[in-house]
């Protein structure tokens, strides 16, 4: 439809520091008097803007320290911005009629110490006004999904981390919810659990809902996002679907040949950008405009076996690394 | 009113299932079973004494205990980040601090019930009368509880926990001698009024206005002397004591609706 999921506009958030910067409304007093050791002043998001179309699962790409849990929690009505708005499901932030609609996973997720997840379940049912009934089924269909079946008898204090990230992720779904936002949902979990969560996030999507999450992993993203923002130190540095910002600025082709006699290996060499020994395979790269046919024919004219020719296509990871290069040095 | 209750709920049940709670509870009933001890030594007057010290350690033990808990109730929630999860959901935060209000509130009926349920078997040892007096002091220990409930939410909402409870305890003391503040006259030694000292009775008295009168609350006279409490003071105590918890809670709420949480 319409109006995106979740958007926000410039989105800043700067911390107070120090004795007087905690107590509240103090913070800004402290700066203005420059007080030294008491204002001290973190800016962690500085003019974050991006938006989530309804129906697609958005990856919040960044490394440690970045802001993609300040945002989250400015989105959440757990911090107030200093500055800038947003929307959920096209109401202003903090709207209760979209907070119903809403599922929400925080980083580190902890709990009540001496619930039973069901009682737990039960609890958040309630802060929704479902009633009984629905209550009870969902949180019995949700134990079961998220593989908690085999501990309904115990206190959420007595969980792995592992399970309490799973009962975390169940409470975020109690509600059915349109747009679910979750902080780091794959943490503390071991491959198979990845698996499970980024099944289930799949799963969410086909339903039709809207999920946001956010990560350093970039497998993760890689998988199953439609659309990623990353954002570094407090700015965002790119937005748009996986494909786009991973296709290379150049058309560079990659050529990997096997079994090829040294003496040729050494000549091809110098017709490449670049190579990479494999074991007893040669990938060469090819820059733009390179004669990829001629320089095949070659090859195997040498006696080399042709493995592959691909398309070189940038990995998250040489994304990830060039942008945070760019943002170390301005 | 549905959300409140289930927070409310759920404070109760997390605060009785806490193994802290219990042995507060397990100290109190021991500390009370020494005043038998006592009372008992001391011939003719321990009916007295037992009324006396009994209702003391009642309404101190659980006003302390109010004050614990209360002024950890809020400052928990955020320091293990449980209140990430409940601030997204679709409930206002005054909401949320009502229910913790009331759970608390619960929880300190269960205590004061408990107490003096064992008061009741004491009385029964020396063979002493546990008249209606005694019904209505315990109760109005309950309501004077509340209002050191109010109190601990209220400083909570915007200080620390020692802070909070600094604070709560200083209300709690000066509180019971508001009655005598309220028309504070200082004198020199020699019995003259200075205008220094005339300011500074003035400022006390000021204090004593926006402190709880919690000397209203104080009935060992009534119980000491088998009196019954005059229903219209019960009813006026209860009336000023809701009120005043009413009023900490709604300040409290707007400095909490403003509050970040990190
Ligand atoms: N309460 C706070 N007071 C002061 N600074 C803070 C506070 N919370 C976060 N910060 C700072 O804001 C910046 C962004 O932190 P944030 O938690 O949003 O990062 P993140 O992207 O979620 O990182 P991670 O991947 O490690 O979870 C960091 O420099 C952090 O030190
Ligand atoms: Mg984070």
């Amino acid at each position: 439809m319409s109006t995106p999921a979740l958007s926000v506009t410039d989105l800043v958030k700067t911390f107070d520091l120090g004795f007087l910067g905690s107590l509240p409304g103090f913070g800004g007093l402290a700066a203005r008097l420059q007080i030294k050791g008491i204002a001290q002043r973190v800016q962690a998001v500085r003019g974050v803007s991006f938006e989530v179309q309804r129906g697609e699962i958005f990856g919040f790409l960044g490394p440690n320290g970045a802001g993609k849990t300040t945002t989250i929690k400015m989105l959440m009505g757990l911090l107030r911005p200093t500055s800038g708005s947003g929307t959920l499901l096209g109401h202003p932030l903090g709207h209760r009629e979209a907070r119903q609609r809403l599922g929400f996973l925080p980083e580190h997720p902890y709990f009540y110490d001496y619930l039973k997840p069901m009682e737990f379940l039960d609890f958040y049912g309630q802060l929704f006004a479902m009633t009984a009934k629905e209550r009870r089924q969902r949180a019995a269909a949700l134990i079961e999904r998220l593989g908690l079946s085999h501990a309904v008898g115990r206190p959420l204090r007595k969980f792995s981390k592992g399970m309490v990230q799973r009962i975390g992720i169940a409470q975020a779904l109690i509600n059915d919810p349109e747009l679910v936002v979750l902080d780091e949902p794959m943490s503390g979990l071991d491959p198979i659990g990845r698996k499970d969560i980024r099944d289930l996030i799949f799963e969410l999507k086909q339903q039709g809902k809207t999920i946001f999450f956010s990560t350093h992993i970039l497998q993760d993203v890689e998988m199953i996002c439609d659309r990623v923002a990353i954002i570094i130190n407090g700015q965002m540095r790119a937005l748009g679907p996986l494909t786009e910002l991973l296709q290379s600025p150049t058309q560079q082709v990659d050529v990997v040949v096997g079994r090829l006699p040294e003496e040729a290996a050494r000549r091809l060499e110098g017709l490449a950008q670049g190579t990479v020994r494999l074991g007893d395979a040669i990938q060469f790269r090819l820059g733009d405009g390179a004669d990829v046919d001629t320089f095949v024919g070659d090859a195997l004219g040498a006696g080399g076996r042709l493995v592959s020719v691909v398309p070189h296509r940038r990995s998250l990871e040489d994304l990830f690394v060039a942008e945070a290069k760019r943002g170390a040095a301005p | 009113m549905r959300q409140i209750w289930a927070i409310g709920l759920n404070t109760f049940r997390e605060a009785i299932r806490n193994r802290v709670f219990a042995s507060l509870i397990m100290f109190a009933m021991a500390l009370m079973l020494m005043t038998l001890a006592i009372s008992s030594a001391s011939l003719h007057e321990e009916e007295r004494l037992l009324k006396d010290v009994g209702l003391f350690l009642t309404s101190t033990f659980s006003v302390l205990i109010a004050v614990f808990v209360g002024v950890n109730l809020v400052y928990k929630e955020i320091d293990r980040k449980t209140i990430f999860t409940l601030i997204p959901k679709p409930i206002f935060r005054f909401q949320f601090l009502i229910g913790k209000a009331l759970g608390l509130s619960l929880t300190m009926l269960v205590q004061v019930l408990v107490m003096a349920v064992v008061l009741r078997l004491q009385f029964l040892v020396v063979d002493a009368r546990f008249g209606l007096e005694m019904v209505q002091a315990l109760f109005l220990v309950y309501i004077e509880v509340l209002v050191i409930v109010g109190v601990a939410l209220l400083f909570s909402s915007f200080s620390t926990p020692f802070l909070s409870g600094m604070l709560t305890l200083g209300v709690f003391a000066v509180g019971r001698f508001v009655d005598r503040l309220v028309d504070l006259r200082l004198k020199t030694g020699g019995g003259d009024r200075t205008p220094e000292l005339d300011q500074v009775s003035a400022l006390m008295r000021g204090v004593a206005h926006i402190l709880p009168d919690l000397s209203l609350y104080n009935t060992t006279t009534y119980v000491v002397y088998d009196k019954v409490i005059e229903w219209s003071y019960v009813a006026q105590a209860t009336g000023y004591g809701l009120t005043y918890m009413a009023v900490c809670l709604a300040v409290a709420s707007f400095f909490f609706s403003r509050r970040d949480f990190v």
